[in-house]
């Protein structure tokens, strides 16, 4: 009988012994060694072990009865030393043995991330029996558990260690987890899952050091946050473990070498699993390594065989986490998308189309059509006559509808729907149900909508989910075909159920679009950053181009500098910077604007980070001459040099300026202060105007001077300074939180009363105070001068891709 | 199997029952009395109006019951209990949203040798904290898990509670950071069910199963998954989890058992929505005895969990 040696006795090795046994059970006498000192095992199956929902025994493949029956000699617990490939023998620590055919299944390695502390006891690396009994034995011990990496095996630890009672964190490298298996929205829904089971997830966190003296104590990150740990597990992913092919000069890359067959550059030596690298590929996930198992079981019994890699799908083992993802589903030109999502019962489902075929499908929550989707992508099917149906699966071929009343029927009870009166969702449903049938009646009992109306479609939303369809709500305006939510909706819901990221609004609005359109990316953006100036993190690709550069892109390709003079005021230092760089960069046209400031009209897209450098060091910054925020506060000279001057009009100016600048709103915002009511800054035609009197000073709000001209509407008279800067600083800010994106202040305050804005502003001083504060926290983030950061930071990005002038000239 | 072993000591519950709303009344539906013939006997004569006796608190204060002692309060059979040896009970109510489909009942029998426990945990906004529970004779870890608390996410209540879904858990007695561990090792205490408990109202519940290896709740569970977002709209369910006495493991990961509405028991209660509670003999791996009830949740059945003795 020929002799067979198989090194490593792994879920592919394993499988490679049932179709050799059943098969030709007396083809070879068998000698099996392991590492470990145990047989084959269901290795996928240690997270629910870890986590206590399954024992060693249920998993254990086969047993010392299955290996006697097939009269496997086994050696386990016993390394393997070497292989004679001249002698054809291998050498275990107990002895040698011959082969004739020798298969490799020596699996993968853990990757261990090389910072300092790797090796204390207590950082541990997840891939076998003996790494989960340590974790559970840790377990037992209590305390803090960071996992560093996010991926399929880091979440799984996770899970199973908070359920065992440990404090969980999550270190993740990039922007989402599981970010090679899943798109951002499905991400985000994995994070809420694994959230709302007590683990704290980062992600974009980098492990810079573990901490600790005699074990483990802590892990810092690189952005010095020092995170207590009793225990760190790394599951940052594997490498093949090649170390005995190496030695015995068996070609190896990656992994170990091997053709269609499974064999390497040896003929006699196959190579199974984990440790192989076929055709540039490597094989972490079962599905393959069954398929190899099936051609080397062909092999050893010269019966022919060739592997075929085909298209993975990927399940998480969390208790109550449902996620499937299959194929591909990064962006592409030629690439449509097909999603659906229910907020209420946290579903997502997103189809990539290519040419008429299902190349992808990611799903979460709902992942009972995984595999019929699978089948489609595996098969090539041709999905044209379906597609109307498609992502309702097999059985909906008829086809269900998205429910846009889903966001709103989703709502938490304790939700605030109308802001200016406090009335949250179960107040409005009580009143509903207790005969409250019309918007007029849900005013008059609960005062919901009664200010400033931006709930009312909320409202309405309500009386649809409530009432079903003997209620009929007047249809709102969508942002775009993305959702049919208003802007005012998705404000509103936004804050009442503290939605964070882009992620967040897509999925819990129930968007159609996997990450929404170039209408709608920018107005949510605006209102995120606007709502949650701290917890989100501003989208730069979610803005207009001049935003994004930080200029505004003229008609032939060029750009316009305007840098910023407080007041309307400068120096002559400051002219001359101007001037030099205007010299320096060969700007063509120098420009006085409207706003009192200059304007340097023509500079190139990538001489854009050297002028600002430049305008820097004269103390110059942006101007946001660009921007949907605050633009120039326009000033008189005041009472200092003009005889009919009140007050210090220029002073105030530069006061607002200096206070306002920076910050993000709806649209562009301009000011002005007028010495006295000759109002030479054209104070009454601004969005917030200023005009000085001798008993102090009068604030107008909400003038135009654009396509509509308007002139402001009295706010208050103050008198004195502060309370002139108080109240437009808390104007700004009510209208930064209340106003549709791009709407112009008077356009907002058209809609919801000056009255409105007075109450909240002008009598309710606490009001006011907590306004001013709430803007005094997002300029924390937004008072920068973004020219100096990008000057910086990301200077590259405004070089041409290739000089094309020096190329024509040679 | 470990977790679960063959003995001839009577199990943790002697008598497990259903009742059914019939206008505004509940009737028994069906019940394994055992050999408490008198007491099934009284069962069958009795019906509980809503707010009356042990199901019909259940059923109006929406909410699962325990009873300890029955002596001076609102149940409805002491006589007829104290007769069978009956001390305790815990009534657990099956809404389907505002609807009540059944009340079960188990009543337990107070000995020193009994071991086990039937627990309902009640959330409050962030952590599960014990409502009531009947342990039999574990009382230091009665004791102890009076004051223990668990954080979503966190053993097999706050597991339950995050996951939105049963729970069958292997070896309650190590390797977990619950002082509660260390005491259910003490008592024996190995495999443990968890289930939610959804109920009108906003208020969580979470009902816990434990089975000590001597005087065990049952000796074969299954938990099956009956979810359109797992199986599709066929009114299917798949095993899910499982481990048997005799059978060992019952999950399959690559192929897992499926049935269809009005197959077997558990298609019945798929069909029904209705538990179900047999003695009768051809139950799987030969057991006489069997539990199997319905979770309804946002509007469909969600889960079947059963438990054979």
């Amino acid at each position: 009988m020929k002799k067979l040696v198989v090194i490593g006795a792994g879920m592919a090795s394993g499988r490679v012994l049932e179709h050799l046994f059943d098969a030709d059970p007396d083809a070879y006498e068998v000698t099996l060694f392991n590492a470990e000192p145990r047989g084959n095992y269901n290795r996928i199956m240690l997270s629910p072990v870890l986590s206590g929902e399954k024992t060693y025994q249920e998993i254990v493949t086969h047993d010392d009865d299955w290996y006697r029956e097939n009269k496997v000699t086994c050696r386990f617990g016993e390394a393997v030393t070497g292989i004679d490939r001249d002698r054809k023998v291998v050498k275990g620590a107990n002895g040698e043995v011959a082969y004739d055919k020798l298969v490799i299944a020596t699996g993968s390695a853990p990757f261990i991330i090389p910072v300092p502390g790797k090796d204390l006891p207590g950082v541990i690396s997840y891939r076998d029996l003996d790494d989960t009994n340590a974790m559970i034995e840790a377990c037992g011990k209590r305390g803090n558990a960071v996992v560093i990496g996010g991926g399929l095996l880091g979440l799984e630890a996770a899970a199973g260690l908070a359920l065992r009672g440990m404090n969980v964190t999550v270190l993740h490298l990039m922007g989402h987890l599981m970010d090679r298996q899943l798109d951002p929205a499905a991400g985000y829904l994995l994070r809420k899952d694994l959230e709302r089971r007590g683990i704290t997830v980062k992600t974009q966190a980098s492990t810079k050091a573990i901490l600790g003296e005699e074990a483990v104590e802590g892990v810092l990150l690189d952005d010095g946050e020092v995170l207590p740990a009793d225990l760190v597990v790394m599951a940052v992913g594997i490498r093949p473990e090649t170390r005995l092919a190496n030695d015995a000069h068996i070609e190896v890359n990656r992994g170990i070498d091997v053709n269609a067959q499974m064999v390497t550059s040896d003929p006699d030596i196959f190579a199974v699993g984990e440790c192989l690298e076929f055709n540039g590929m490597l094989f972490g996930l079962v599905a393959p390594l069954y398929d190899q198992a099936k051609v080397v079981a062909a092999g050893l019994l010269d019966q022919p065989g060739e592997f075929v890699p085909k298209e993975l799908s990927t399940k998480l083992k969390v208790t109550g986490c449902d996620l499937f993802s299959a194929g591909d589903f990064a962006d592409g030109e030629n690439r449509e998308d097909i999603v659906f999502r229910d907020p209420a019962r946290g579903v997502y489902k997103r189809l990539v189309i290519e040419d008429n075929k299902l190349v992808g499908a990611v799903m979460y929550g709902d992942t009972a059509d995984g595999n019929w989707f699978f089948g489609l992508i595996k098969d090539g099917t041709d999905i044209d006559e379906m597609r109307e149906t498609l992502i309702f699966g097999p059985s909906m071929q008829g086809g269900a509808s998205v429910d846009p009343l889903s966001a709103v029927a989703a709502l938490p009870p304790e939700a605030e729907i109308c802001g200016c009166n406090g009335v949250c969702k179960s107040t409005i449903v009580s009143a509903i149900q207790g005969g409250a049938t019309d918007l007029g009646a849900i005013k008059a009992t609960t005062k919901a909508s009664a200010s400033c109306g931006t709930c009312t479609g909320l409202v309405e939303q309500l009386m649809e989910v409530t009432l079903g369809d003997s209620y009929a709500a007047p249809e709102a305006t969508s942002i775009c075909g993305c959702t049919d939510l208003s802007h005012e909706d998705v404000r509103l819901l936004i804050k009442s159920k503290e939605l964070k990221s882009q992620a967040a609004v897509w999925q819990e609005l129930g968007w159609k679009t996997p990450n929404g359109c170039h209408v709608c990316r920018p107005a949510v953006n605006y209102y995120l950053l606007a709502d949650w100036p701290v917890e989100y993190q501003d989208d730069p690709q979610s803005r207009f181009i001049n935003e994004r550069k930080h200029a505004n892109i003229q008609k032939d390709g060029t750009f316009s500098v305007v840098p910023r003079m407080f007041g309307g005021m400068t120096t002559p230092d400051e002219l001359r910077a101007i001037a030099d760089a205007a010299d320096k960069y060969k700007v063509p046209t120098v420009h006085v604007t409207g706003g009192q400031r200059i304007d340097l009209l023509g500079v190139k897209g990538e001489d854009l980070p050297a002028i600002w450098a430049d305008l820097n060091a004269a103390g110059m910054v942006s101007g946001h001459a660009y921007a949907k925020g605050l633009r120039t506060v326009k000033t008189c000279v005041g009472k200092d040099h003009c005889r009919f001057g009140t007050q210090d009009s220029t002073g105030l100016g530069i006061k607002l300026e200096k206070k306002l600048w920076g910050s993000w709103s709806p649209h562009k915002v301009k000011l002005a202060v007028s010495g006295c009511p000759r109002n030479c800054a054209e104070a009454t035609c601004k969005d917030i105007g200023v005009v000085c009197v001798d008993s102090g000073y009068q604030i107008g709000v909400a003038g135009a001077a654009g396509m509509d001209v308007k002139e402001t509407e009295r706010l208050a008279d103050v008198t004195t300074e502060q309370d002139a800067i108080d109240l437009a600083t808390a104007f700004m800010q009510l209208y930064r939180e209340n106003a549709k994106y791009l709407d112009r202040p008077y356009k907002w305050v058209a809609k919801v009363g000056l009255d409105w804005v007075k109450e909240r502003i002008v009598d309710d001083l606490d009001e006011r105070a907590a306004l001013i504060e709430r803007f005094e926290l997002s300029q924390s983030i937004y008072r920068k001068d973004p020219w100096a950061e990008e000057a910086k930071s990301k200077a590259d990005q405004y070089a041409p891709l290739a000089d094309l002038t020096l190329e024509a000239a040679e | 199997m470990e977790a679960l072993i063959e003995t001839d000591v009577r199990t943790f519950i002697e008598v497990t029952e259903y009742w059914v709303p019939e206008g505004d009344t509940l009737v028994l539906a069906g019940g394994n009395y055992g050999d408490l013939k008198a007491f099934e006997e009284a069962s069958r004569q009795t019906s509980f109006a809503k707010g009356e006796g042990l199901p019909g608190k259940a059923w109006a204060e929406a909410r699962p019951v325990v009873l300890k002692g029955f002596d001076g309060s609102y149940f409805k059979r002491t006589e007829a209990a104290h007769e069978a040896g009956l001390t305790s009970a815990v009534a657990i109510p099956v809404f389907d949203g505002e609807t009540l489909k059944s009340v079960l009942v188990v009543l337990c029998g107070d000995d020193d040798v009994r071991t086990g426990a039937i627990e309902v945990w009640k959330a409050d906004d962030t952590l599960l904290r014990l409502d009531d529970g009947y342990y039999g004779a574990a009382k230091h870890f009665e004791f102890v898990s009076k004051h223990t608390q668990f954080p979503r996410g966190q053993g097999l209540p706050g597991g339950v509670w995050a996951a939105k879904t049963p729970i069958l858990m292997r070896d309650l007695g190590s390797g977990y950071a619950f002082i509660r561990s260390e005491s259910a090792g003490k008592a024996g205490l190995t495999t443990g069910l968890g289930l939610p408990i959804p109920v009108p109202g906003g208020d969580t519940f979470v009902l816990t199963l434990l089975s000590a290896r001597g005087t065990p709740i049952a000796r074969r569970f299954e938990i099956w998954d009956a979810r359109a977002a797992k199986v599709g709209k066929a009114n299917d369910a798949v095993l899910i989890d499982g481990i048997c006495a005799r059978e060992g493991r019952l999950w399959d990961d690559e192929s897992p058992r499926k049935v269809s509405a009005w197959q077997g028991l558990i298609g019945r209660v798929l069909g029904t929505g209705l538990p179900v509670v047999e003695q009768t003999e051809g139950l799987a791996a030969g057991y006489d005895s069997v539990v199997a009830l319905p979770i309804h949740s946002n509007g469909e059945l969600a889960h079947i969990v059963a438990w054979y003795a």
